[in-house]
């Protein structure tokens, strides 16, 4: 039961994902490439939490960890980008 | 173009918090090398990217007095040093470059491995970790005109 539900959950993150990269690459403004890619990272990482569910592994965590480490760096580096134009 | 910090209290107060944190979870994966995903080169990077995300943050001349130049490239000297160092001390005891049991410690050779695996993953994370700050700072450094020269 569990499983086909996080199954379907991980299918319409995935689509929806699909959605946000639409707004990343079309959007017109940088602020909105910039919170477009900030939601795909945030969807990834549910992903990646999901499929460690799926195969049963804890070592997904870790990767998880790191993602929203990783994404988190990322938004203020392009902010900062965004904003001053440089480091 | 001058260097540019940034004001954001957020971002800041958020960034004193995290970098703890960050710099723990680096030393997680390094010292867990070889029972989970990661090892040295990856808890390396995370290491480093503390530094990096305290000089995006507060500005790269906060950063460049957190860090001696001196400092970073004796640590990237002294990761190389260690790895090979266990690598020959194995050769030197009667083994291959990099066999691990054949150190003559005293416990059994799951131990010895263990051990001899985990300084080698601490000397490529302090390798990697000082490259990638001292990578970080040049490239910024040449980007804002602040160059390598007053570090």
């Amino acid at each position: 039961m569990m499983q086909e539900i996080f199954e379907y959950t991980t299918l319409c993150l995935l689509a929806t994902t699909l959605l946000c990269l639409y707004r990343a690459i079309v959007g017109p403004e940088p602020w909105d490439r910039a919170i477009a890619i900030n939601v795909v990272g945030t969807k990834t990482i549910i992903i990646v939490v999901l499929i460690g569910y799926l195969f049963d592994s804890l070592y997904f965590v870790d990767v998880a960890i790191v993602y929203a480490l990783f994404n988190f760096i990322l938004t203020v580096a392009l902010s900062k980008q965004i904003e001053f134009g440089g480091l | 173009m001058g260097e540019k910090e940034v004001e954001s209290l957020v971002a800041r107060t958020i960034s004193r918090i995290m970098i703890p944190f960050i710099q723990l979870f680096g030393i997680y994966v390094i010292v867990h090398g070889e029972t989970s995903p990661g090892g040295g080169f990856q808890g390396g990077v995370i290491l480093g990217t503390s530094m990096i995300l305290y000089g995006i943050v507060y500005g790269l001349s906060k950063a460049k007095k957190r860090v001696s130049k001196k400092h970073l490239i004796i640590l990237i000297s002294l990761g190389v040093l260690i790895y090979s160092g266990i690598g020959l001390m194995d050769m030197l005891s009667g083994g291959k470059y990099l066999q691990y049991d054949s150190l003559p410690l005293p416990v059994d050779a799951h131990e010895t491995t263990a051990l001899s695996i985990l300084g080698v993953e601490l000397g490529i994370g302090l390798t990697v970790m000082s490259a990638t700050i001292i990578l970080f700072i040049y490239l910024a450094g040449e980007r804002i005109g602040a160059g390598m020269d007053n570090w």
